[in-house]
Order: structure tokens, then C-alpha cells, then sequence
């Protein structure tokens, strides 16, 4: 046989292979995969039933489930972000609206509203959640997925020891924190790392902070951030560790038995119950002494995003994650509580003082602000003059200053 | 051979050299060229990844914001710190081990496997570990230190901002160690025994051998090594990230942690690059002095 006999037959092999797929393109096209990135609090905590269910529901298309890691919201965000630059992002992914204003303006977001007015689904979410999603321009980008609100967990048995009351004012607050504090003990568990915006929060956003124009500057502003600093500075009643603990070692702290109160939500229910048993309670963070609170309302959606070439499948995905007993199935895996009603009916997921928690905080629970600067203000302007505040390195009105320069230059 | 074929024979011999390189040229130029030049150019822009319809050319903008950037000097100052205070160490501990392991004992091919893991292990697991073996209220080293009455309370190691660089420092020439000992050990292999016995007919000491006789004879070795770490202590950021992501307050934060911020957190690539350009024209003298020695090694 001579080489280019050889050569011939070498490429009527290989083209053959080609030939069949380029023919069965139709049937492939029926194969639709929707890459979907997410996180759980639990790594080890898997969507593969959700997966396999919805995969037999909806023949044809399969879910590729990315899990990302979430570092404190900031790994997500970054890889999330960073992969629709490269035009390599998921078709969609579990979002957070402090990230919608930026997703807006890069225009990566699909308007779901014509999907959602069809889907059946909608009627089970509760208006206030939909309130709280709405889409800047008044379109909607985000289907809602699961959602916690901020409390304050208590030692029970401390407080009742000490011949106290579970703390519902600042200055009751304060008092509680510094008689518990002894023995080795800290009476709060204060977050001063990475997302402990939202421990700052209801002292100085509830006690009179805004992100509005000067918002941060008033003299009202400042007292409510000098009593959140002072606890720390002043009364010493955090560990000395505060400046730089995150999720993990607040939650560890507070298990351990190291702190008497500490500020998370639902989501560390479980394993606080299993180190502590009926030792630990909840009650919504404390309030101003007006009466005005504030507490992170901490939302968890899907979005599907525009450069997908599988919207509509995507939004299959999304719109089954958010329905009634996939909602709760879900929501077991994430430990948040489910947004659609009929799944929160008869939730069990958590023990019912921490639903009730959540529940009763609702009146005061707010996101962070719709803006670009949100994320930053998240991952760095906050922890950096939180944690130089706390060292005394800066006032606390610098610490101010600063996050009003971050908004509003 | 006639003239025209010597002339033809010329042109293949100085052209097969290039054919060869080409595909090393070519993926470093896609790999290291590219994104250098794109660096640069976005070093003289304002992008913002979220707003890149907003981009624009703006000169110099980024280097002069960057001179009154109070955190710029913090972290400039603290990778100065950073580079010295681990390389150094990361080199006399190292030096230490491969004098050790080029000892005999019965041991010693075992002893010389367990020194790399260190090196072996990844930073994020290096940072993951290191936060936990200094946590305040569960970690091993205050619980150590208290049961050896060296303290009598914990410290929160990575908290103060007087000793939360130095930590971080200790995790990673626990890290880098392995590194100078098993390079320094390939050298110290090299070294001919008659140099040893003739110092010892000679009456040298101890002191005397290592310093007139082993140093010297690995010089080359050490040298490259010591550029090499240095460039790469320099860049590495993953371990501070992990263990406290610049903080408590900007107690930790170096050069190309506070670029990766700006970069990522804010997503302000523009400035972002600026910083890490800096940086790059730092490290650039010790690319170049390295460079000057592989070249003129390539040469003898």
C-alpha cells in the first residue's frame, strides 16, 4: 500500500466519526448540560439526590454541580465574578444581592420575569421575599433559594445562673456580657474577621448608622459605633482573639463553652445543639434604646446568567430547587430555613426556639446595600478598620470615616 | 562541496536552533509575555472589572495614588520584613539540616524523606494548619506553652498586630526549609573528601572546615538557591491569606497580598496591576541577578 493510499484511508476512518456526530447533532442537543455552581456551609453535605431527581423529572438534561468554596463569601464571589470575565462562568449559580449592582452593571444577569409569571411555584414565596429580591431596574434576576436573619445565642443556663435575663437593649446587652464575663469566659463572642459586618451591624446600623450620605457620620452614627468598639476596648468583654475570629472560631468559642453569647444564625444551630444540648438559647440581637433595630437579613438565590446557551433549562434547575419539597430537601443540606411557604410548614429542620429566633427577627432584618462598593466594603474596608479599631491603631469615628470615603468618596 | 551548498548547509544549521525553541517561545510568550504586557497596560487604566465600559487610559494616575496609598508603604514595608526575615531563616535552619543529613546514622535515608514534607504539603493546607496550631481558645501551641508554664494565659497569636506577621513567618519557614536542606545537601555531595582530610592534616577545626572548606565549595549552590527563594517568598501570598487575609487591621498585609486585594476584593484591576508592578520592578534585580548567573554557569 503506498502512503498516501495509507493517508486516505486514515482520514475516511477518522472522518467517519465526525460525519455521525455532526448527524446526530439534534439528538445531542437534547442532551443539555446546565452547569450550576454552589456552596454549602458542609462540604461534605452533596445535591446528588436533588440532582438525580431532577435529572429523572426532565429527561434530556443533566446538572453538572460545581461545588466553590466559600471563604467567607469572598473565594465565591471572586472565582464567580472572575470565571464570567473569562466568559467561562456557570450557566447559573447561587448569588447573594449584595453582588446584584455589580452584576448588573456588567449586564450578567437574564431578567427571569417572563419565566417566573409562568412557573407555579411563585405563588408559594412569600411577597416579603420577593420584596427583598426585587431587581434594582424593577426587572428580576433572582429566584430565591433559602434565607437566614441574624440572632444572638445565648447561654441559657449562664443567664439564669446569674440571676439575669436574655439581653433585648444595648445596655442590657453590655450588662449581661460583662457579668459573664469570669471564669476564663468572654461574655461575647465578638466577629471581627471575615463577615463580621454582620455583628457590627446591629449596634451600629440598628443604633443609627446608614450608608446614605453621611449616614455614617452622624453624631448618632458615631456613639452606636464607639459602644460597639468600647465592648472590646473599653468593658473587655470579648476574647482577645476577636479582631481576626471568623465564623469557625466564634461558633468553636461558643460551643467550648469559652464565650457566653456569640451573633450567627440557624446555619450553626445543629452543631451548637449537639455541643450543648438545653444550655443554649436565642432571642433576636439587642436593640437601640429608641426601639430601632437592625439585623443581616442573610438571603441565598439562583440567577441565571446571560451568557448561558441554556437559559431555559437553567431556569428548569432553579425553579425545581425552589419548589416546595425540593425547597426543603435543599435547605436540610444548607441548614438555612426554605422560601417557599408549604416547605416551611411543617419545617423540622431546626430545633423551634432557633426558627422562632429567626422568625421574630424578621421586623428588623435588611440586606447590605445594593451597590459596587458592597462586596469591598464586605471583604476589606470593613475587617481592616474594624480589626485597627479594636487594636486601637484607629478611633472608632476613623473607622467610620473610612466606610463613608468607601460609599461616597 | 561547492560554495552553494556550504552556504545552503550554513542557513539549516542556524536556523534548526529556532525550530527547536520554538514551542518553549512560543507558550512562554502566551503564558508570561502576554499577561506581562497586559499587566502593564492595565497599570496605566482605571479597569474596573465590573464597569469595563468605564475604562480609560489614565498615564501615571494609578503610581501617583499609589505614593500617598498609606497601605501601600505598610505592606511595602512588611515584604521587606517578609523577604529577609523568612529567607534567611528559612536558609540557616536549612544549612543546619543538611549538615545533619549528611552525617551517617542508620537512619538517615528515612530522616531524609520526612524533611520534605514540609515542602511537600500545600500552602493552603500549610495556612489551614498553622491557624488552628495558634488559635486562641483550642489551638496546641498556647495549650504547649501553658502546660510548660511559659505562659500563663493564651495569646491570640494571630490577633496582635505585634507578633501575627512573625507567626505567620515561623508557618512558612516551617514550609520552605526543606528546600534550602535538600539543595544544600546535593551540594555538600559534591564536595571532594580529599579538601576535608588535607584540612584535617592541616589541624582545621570544625568551625574551621565549614567555613574555609564546605561554604566555599557550595557557594554557587547557595547563591541559587537564595535567589530563587527569594523571588518566590517575595510572590507568596496564599499562606497570609489563609491564616488572616492581611489582618488584624493591615498587620500582615505585604505587597502582592495587598495587590490580590485590590484586585479581587475590589476588583479595581487597574490599580491592582499597578501594585504588582511595583513589585515586579522590585523583584526584577534579583531575576537579574539570577539570570546573570545562569548565564555565565551556562558559559564555564
Amino acid at each position: 500500500m503506498r502512503r498516501r493510499d495509507l493517508l486516505k484511508g486514515a482520514c475516511a476512518l477518522g472522518a467517519a466519526p465526525l460525519a455521525n456526530s455532526l448527524l446526530a447533532r439534534p439528538a445531542l442537543a437534547a442532551d443539555t448540560t446546565v452547569r450550576w455552581w454552589y456552596h454549602f456551609d458542609n462540604p461534605q453535605n452533596s445535591p446528588a439526590e436533588l440532582v438525580a431527581r431532577f435529572e429523572s423529572q426532565n429527561p434530556g438534561i443533566k446538572v453538572q454541580a460545581e461545588p466553590i468554596p466559600w471563604g467567607g463569601g469572598n473565594d465565591y464571589q471572586t472565582r464567580l465574578f472572575a470565571a464570567l470575565v473569562a466568559g467561562n462562568g456557570p450557566d447559573c449559580a447561587m448569588v447573594r444581592l449584595s453582588w446584584a449592582a455589580r452584576f448588573q452593571q456588567m449586564k450578567a444577569l437574564e431578567p427571569l420575569d417572563t419565566a417566573l409569571a409562568a412557573w407555579p411555584g411563585r405563588a408559594d414565596i412569600s411577597d416579603d421575599i420577593w420584596k427583598i429580591n426585587a431587581g434594582p431596574d424593577g426587572k428580576r434576576y433572582y429566584l430565591p433559594l433559602q434565607y437566614v436573619v441574624v440572632y444572638l445565642y445565648y447561654r441559657a443556663d449562664l443567664v439564669e445562673a446569674a440571676g439575669l435575663k436574655p439581653p433585648t437593649g444595648f445596655e442590657e446587652f453590655r450588662n449581661v456580657a460583662k457579668a459573664l464575663t469570669k471564669d476564663g469566659i468572654s461574655g461575647y463572642g465578638m466577629r471581627g474577621g471575615a463577615g463580621g459586618f454582620d455583628h457590627w451591624g446591629p449596634f451600629a446600623l440598628g443604633g443609627g448608622a446608614s450608608f446614605e450620605k453621611g449616614g455614617m457620620l452622624t453624631e448618632k452614627a458615631l456613639a452606636a459605633n464607639r459602644r460597639f468598639v468600647d465592648l472590646a476596648r473599653q468593658d473587655k468583654v470579648v476574647p482577645a482573639s476577636a479582631p481576626t475570629d471568623s465564623f469557625r472560631q466564634i461558633v468553636d468559642a461558643f460551643k467550648a463553652g469559652r464565650t457566653a453569647m456569640t451573633i450567627h444564625h440557624v446555619g450553626s444551630a445543629k452543631e451548637i445543639v449537639d455541643a450543648l444540648g438545653d444550655k443554649v438559647s436565642a432571642v433576636p440581637v439587642p436593640r437601640a434604646p429608641d426601639g430601632k433595630g437592625w439585623t443581616y437579613f442573610g438571603d441565598e438565590s439562583n440567577a441565571v446568567f446571560a451568557a448561558s446557551k441554556v437559559k431555559e433549562a437553567a431556569f428548569r434547575w432553579i425553579s425545581f430547587l425552589s419548589t416546595g419539597e425540593n425547597n426543603a430537601d435543599l435547605n436540610k443540606l444548607t441548614g438555612q430555613l426554605p422560601v417557599a411557604s408549604s416547605a416551611r410548614a411543617n419545617w423540622t429542620g431546626h430545633p423551634k426556639r432557633f426558627v422562632d429566633a429567626s422568625s421574630a427577627s424578621l421586623p428588623i432584618a435588611g440586606s447590605l446595600p445594593d451597590h459596587p462598593k458592597t462586596p469591598d466594603f464586605i471583604a476589606r474596608v470593613w475587617p481592616a478598620n474594624m480589626q485597627r479599631a479594636l487594636l486601637g491603631e484607629i478611633s472608632s469615628d476613623d473607622m467610620m470615616k473610612a466606610i463613608e470615603q468607601l460609599y461616597h468618596g | 562541496m561547492s560554495n552553494a551548498a556550504i552556504a545552503v548547509d550554513r542557513r539549516r544549521v542556524t536556523w534548526t536552533p529556532f525550530l527547536f525553541l520554538a514551542p518553549a517561545l512560543a507558550v512562554t510568550t502566551a503564558i508570561v509575555v502576554y499577561p506581562v504586557i497586559q499587566t502593564i497596560w492595565l497599570s496605566f487604566s482605571n479597569y474596573v472589572i465590573y464597569a469595563p465600559d468605564d475604562q480609560r487610559f489614565v498615564g501615571l494616575a494609578n503610581f501617583r495614588t499609589m505614593l500617598g496609598d498609606e497601605v501601600f508603604w505598610i505592606s511595602l514595608w512588611h515584604s521587606a520584613i517578609w523577604i529577609v526575615g523568612v529567607v534567611s531563616l528559612q536558609f540557616l535552619l536549612g544549612l543546619a539540616t543538611a549538615l545533619l543529613l549528611n552525617q551517617s546514622f542508620w537512619w538517615r535515608g528515612l530522616a531524609r524523606a520526612l524533611v520534605v514534607i514540609p515542602w511537600a504539603l500545600p500552602s493552603v493546607i500549610i495556612g489551614l494548619m498553622w491557624t488552628w496550631m495558634y488559635d486562641f481558645n483550642t489551638g496546641v501551641i498556647n495549650d504547649a506553652l501553658i502546660r510548660l508554664g511559659l505562659l500563663s494565659g493564651p495569646v491570640a497569636w494571630l490577633a496582635r498586630p505585634d507578633t501575627a506577621l512573625y507567626a505567620i513567618m515561623l508557618a512558612l519557614i516551617w514550609q520552605g526549609f526543606p528546600f534550602f536542606a535538600v539543595t544544600i545537601l546535593s551540594g555538600l555531595q559534591t564536595v571532594p573528601a580529599e579538601l576535608y582530610e588535607a584540612a584535617e592534616v592541616d589541624g582545621a577545626t570544625r568551625w574551621q572546615k565549614l567555613t574555609k572548606v564546605t561554604l566555599p565549595s557550595i557557594a554557587d549552590v547557595i547563591a541559587t538557591a537564595l535567589l530563587l527563594r527569594t523571588i518566590w517568598v517575595a510572590n507568596s501570598l496564599d499562606v497570609i491569606l489563609v491564616t488572616t487575609g492581611g489582618g488584624p487591621g493591615y498587620a500582615t498585609h505585604t505587597l502582592p497580598l495587598y495587590a490580590f486585594l485590590r484586585a479581587y476584593s475590589g476588583m479595581e484591576f487597574g490599580y491592582g496591576a499597578a501594585l504588582a508592578l511595583v513589585l515586579t520592578v522590585i523583584l526584577f534585580a534579583a531575576v537579574f541577578i539570577y539570570v546573570r548567573r545562569a548565564s555565565g554557569e551556562a558559559a564555564r
